[in-house]
């Protein structure tokens, strides 16, 4: 019986750029006998945006946490501005520059939205330390203003605005901070056309201003090359393609994410006739 | 459209937003008091109070509403720290033990160990926050369900407060039939003594929730913990020190109900009708057992419904049977308006 031949799996190697302000080099990550991450190296330019693309379970969502300092890695190392990266806790990142806009968004429902805007940033008077709602309602004004983004009211609880607007909340509550490297995981999810648009608008503006950088985690393939400067693609927790989007096409993409399924799927049957040997020879 | 740029939060919202806000402005007075958290709980106060004042004639006398005070003040004050762990999602159901315990130990410091009143009662309160501590830290860390935690110190407290007392009544220090001190008189012995405690407790603490990082935390942890932790709110510590600041509460509630009867009485079974109503007052006041949610005004004006109701009916000569058949009927009316005004105000526009 002739072995089942599988071809070579993709794994992206390290790489690097003159002007990095994040790099992660063989980055795993286990929880129990799962291995999430295998083996990550990515880095990311000043002013890019980079699209994290990736299927269920493959991965994006544990990197973001250890980029982010939710997650530790098991082994591997992460510089940030020419220094070693090794984020204690999630307030530990944010002090080093580094935020994210989760996917579930971190609102608080019952809060309004200057309250939301604030959360844990609240500006407070002296010497009772009461909060400064008058300052807090000023600047949540100007920073949505600058944003772009229409919110009628900001003394009304998030829970009444759309998914579109909250998400937006929570994006201009992200980049009104000091952060210079900004984690976007899923933007895009569950939102209308419309909301989208508003939201890939306020990226773009972003980039535009060039101060920071961002990753930003993507189902769809054409926010991707409308969004992004740059595409990596995870597939089971290691990053199998890099490239600018300039350079690649969503069928380039198509293929490889295919080619993947047949390899694993070749794996799988190779993997399948071993144990029937195994089990013959047994016999 | 632009954000409305006016410096005044009061200032409609210009351009297409406009619309939004007539309809908002064309709200009817009385449509708009009823959804506040305490409009209805407030109605139905007035509403109790005029009907005892007009059906009986000694409902309305000095003598009455004296009596009135000890049916509320003790609740309003203990409620006000159950609004915050409610608040948070979670319960302390330890409240009552914690109101029959720390007497006892208020009793041990200055007659046992031989510390004056005032220390004795700090380190008694001391001891009471420390059962808080237990309490937040169990619920937090170890992250056992604070109904189930609770109920442990609960019987616990209650245990070693009957062992510690060998179930006998001993007299508060500081208190004395013939004659009622300073102390007694600051700390309970008065006539206005619980009612000046209640409202100077209910002023800072509504203040606390509204206006400090203590009260929008609180919040934030009762209406979305992950998101708060995300966000960096130390949910731990936040979920911890209301539980501090509950059993606390609770704790002084026991020393000057005590310091008012000038006994102290190991009495279980009355510390938990104690925690029933404490707990009445806030959820009558319109704070919502899921979270997010609640005043310590509310909760303040639902003591004020529980101790009108009760005068009332002791006045009326009504049985105390039916004390919490009325009780009972007024908590679930209360529970489902509480919850239609929670829809109106904050849920409806989510797309």
């Amino acid at each position: 019986m002739a072995d089942v031949s599988v071809p070579q799996e993709r794994i992206v190697g390290p790489q690097t750029a003159d002007d990095d302000v994040l790099r992660v080099e063989h980055v795993k990550k286990s929880f129990g006998p799962i291995s999430a991450l295998r083996d990550i190296n990515l880095h990311l330019r000043k002013g890019e945006v980079l699209g994290l693309l990736g299927d269920n379970g493959a991965g994006k969502s544990t990197l973001i946490k250890i980029l982010c300092g939710f997650h530790k890695p098991d082994s591997g190392s992460m510089w940030l501005k020419g220094d070693t990266y090794a984020p204690k806790s999630v307030l530990d990142a944010r002090r080093h520059g580094i935020d994210t806009v989760y996917q579930d968004l971190a609102l608080v429902d019952q809060l309004t939205v200057y309250q939301n805007m604030f959360l844990f940033r609240e500006k407070v008077k002296r010497p009772i330390p009461f909060l400064a709602n008058h300052i807090m309602k000023k600047e949540t004004r100007k920073a949505l203003e600058e944003t772009g983004i229409n919110i009628p009211r900001i003394d009304v609880p998030v829970a009444r605005l759309s998914g579109g607007q909250r998400q937006a909340i929570a994006v201009a509550r992200t980049i009104s901070g000091d952060a210079d490297v900004i984690l976007l995981d899923e933007p895009l999810a569950a939102m209308g056309a419309k909301e989208g648009a508003l939201i890939l608008d306020l990226i773009a503006r972003l980039k535009a201003e060039g101060r920071v950088s961002m990753i930003m985690i993507l189902h769809n393939y054409i926010h991707v090359f409308q969004a992004c400067d740059r595409v990596s693609l995870i597939q089971d927790g290691v990053i199998a393609f890099d490239r600018p989007t300039a350079e690649t096409s969503v069928e380039e993409l198509n293929e490889i994410v295919v080619e993947e399924y047949r390899r694993a799927r070749q794996a799988a049957i190779a993997e399948g006739e071993r144990a029937a040997r195994a089990e013959s020879n047994g016999a | 459209m632009a954000v409305a740029s006016d410096s005044t939060p009061e200032a409609p919202p210009k351009g297409p937003a406009k619309g939004w806000a007539q309809r908002g402005g064309a709200l009817s007075l009385a449509q708009r008091f009823l959804t506040l958290r305490e409009g209805s709980i407030i109605v139905v106060t007035l509403v109790a109070f005029l009907y005892f004042a007009l059906s009986t004639d000694k409902f309305l006398t000095s003598g009455s509403l004296k009596a009135l005070l000890p049916y509320f003040a003790p609740f309003a004050i203990m409620a006000a720290g159950e609004v915050f762990v409610m608040i948070n999602a979670e319960i302390d159901l330890s409240v009552g033990a914690v109101y029959l315990f720390t007497p006892f130990i208020f009793y041990k410091l200055n007659a046992n160990v031989g510390l004056p009143l005032i220390p004795a009662m700090i380190g008694a309160l001391i001891v009471a926050g420390l059962v808080g501590l237990f309490n937040g830290l169990v619920v937090s860390v170890v992250g056992i369900s604070s109904f189930v935690t609770t109920l442990g110190t609960l019987f616990t407290l209650s245990g070693l407060t009957l062992i510690i007392s060998h179930a006998t009544q001993v007299t508060t220090p500081g208190t004395s039939v013939v004659k009622v001190g300073t102390f007694a008189q600051i700390f309970g012995g008065g006539t206005y003594s619980e009612l000046f405690w209640a409202i100077g407790i209910a002023i800072i603490l509504q203040l606390v929730l509204s206006f400090t990082r203590w009260g929008v935390y609180t919040v934030a942890v009762g209406g979305n913990r992950v998101g708060a932790a995300e966000a960096g709110v130390r949910t731990k510590l936040v979920l911890t020190r209301n539980f501090v600041l509950c059993a606390a509460l609770a704790g002084f509630v026991g020393i000057i109900e005590a310091v008012r009867a000038a006994t102290t009485t190991p009495d279980p079974s009355g510390a938990n009708v104690i925690l029933f109503q404490a707990i009445s007052a806030a959820v009558i006041g319109g704070t919502l057992l899921q979270g997010g949610s609640g005043t310590v005004i509310g909760a303040f004006i639902g003591a004020i419904f529980l101790g009108v109701l009760q005068d009332g009916l002791n006045i009326k000569g009504v049985s105390a049977n039916y004390f919490y058949f009325y009780l009972g009927i007024a908590i679930l009316i209360a529970m489902a308006f509480n919850t239609y005004v929670q829809r109106v105000r904050v849920g409806s526009g989510r797309g």
